[in-house]
């Protein structure tokens, strides 16, 4: 249960990064003098989403224990 | 959550009997301060500023992560942000240095919760004390309460943003010290599990995934400098740039 758990955690956090990912690159190639701004933004975001499931996972040891 | 805070450090430390024993995170911090102290040496100006220094291949680097760091200050904080650059090239190194250790050993002091609960709290502390020093005590306080309602709407909605930020600012800690935990330590569990697959036919195809771990030290020491400057900005760029009216944007709701 808790592997199918951690599945469904890592969908949704690789469809939120694939989003993101998303949009930098399309923002980059329209205007590509904006890339260093734009990579600053990716990267916070990235690491927002990345948070939630770092924070599952620990949830889901620590309630499975 | 207790073998969360424990951790293998102390439990290795209890396995060779003692709470003195000298542990590999332990080791790791040793071991990551010489490769700084080593790399602040080689990259300091020795003779002078001449063709030879900037031809230098090591104070090329350092003076390139010293423009990478200003730069994200001074574009994050504003123009006042130039004088935070010194504690964000400590905790680059830091935190750069100790998960480079952490490539080659099964432990390092980022992997340990304390350790990145220690660096959390110094930012925590250190932006409360910016953010009081730029705009009172009392307006440190208030900047929590949001923004000012009128009438009945300042009793009844004032009190749940204020505890709703009080909360947020809380997190702060907590989403520093895991999202660098969990992002070194992490990658060690999926190097453990891929070993695992392939230990059979005797292969460590976990050491695969060492570029994409060195890719995770250099993006983690980035993201915990980054969101530095971000809460530095929030507190202490409150008054200059007013008119933008996010003081709390979604940056804070780590």
């Amino acid at each position: 249960m808790g592997i199918i758990g951690l599945g469904i955690a890592a969908m949704g956090v690789a469809i939120g990064l694939g989003l993101i990912g998303y949009g930098a690159m399309t923002g980059m190639s329209r205007q590509p003098e904006a890339i260093g701004k734009l990579q600053t933004a990716m990267i916070i975001a990235l690491a927002f989403v990345e948070l939630v499931f770092l924070l599952t996972v620990f949830v889901g040891i620590s309630s499975a224990k | 959550m207790d073998s969360l805070l424990l951790n293998h450090a102390s439990r290795l430390a209890s396995a060779e009997g003692g709470e003195h024993t000298v542990t590999i995170a332990g080791v790791g911090v040793y071991l990551g301060v010489v490769l700084i102290a080593m790399f602040i040496y080689l990259s300091m100006a020795k003779k002078g500023f001449g063709q030879r220094v900037f031809k230098n291949f090591v104070t090329g680097t350092f003076e390139q992560l010293y423009l990478f760091l200003e730069n994200m200050a001074v574009n994050t904080i504003g123009s006042h942000g130039r004088k935070y650059v010194p504690m964000l090239v400590t905790f680059w190194l830091v935190i750069f240095f100790a998960n480079l250790v952490g490539l080659f050993f099964p432990l390092t002091p980022t992997a340990v919760v304390g350790f990145n609960l220690g660096m959390a709290l110094i930012v925590f502390g250190y932006v409360q004390y910016e953010g009081a020093r730029a705009n009172g005590v009392l307006g440190h306080i208030s900047h929590f309460a949001g923004p000012k309602l009128p009438g009945v709407l300042a009793v009844l909605i004032t009190p749940i943003i204020f505890c709703i930020e009080l909360v947020s600012e809380l997190m702060k800690n907590v989403s520093l010290t895991l999202r660098l935990y969990g992002n070194i330590h992490g990658g060690h569990q999926a190097v453990e599990a891929i070993n695992h697959l392939t230990e059979k036919f005797y292969i460590a195809a976990g050491e695969f995934l060492l570029p994409i771990k060195l890719l995770t030290v250099l993006v983690q020491a980035m993201i915990f400098c980054l969101l530095t400057c971000v809460y530095l900005g929030l507190v202490t760029g409150h008054h200059d740039d007013h008119e933008h009216g996010d003081g709390h944007g979604e940056a804070a709701h780590a």
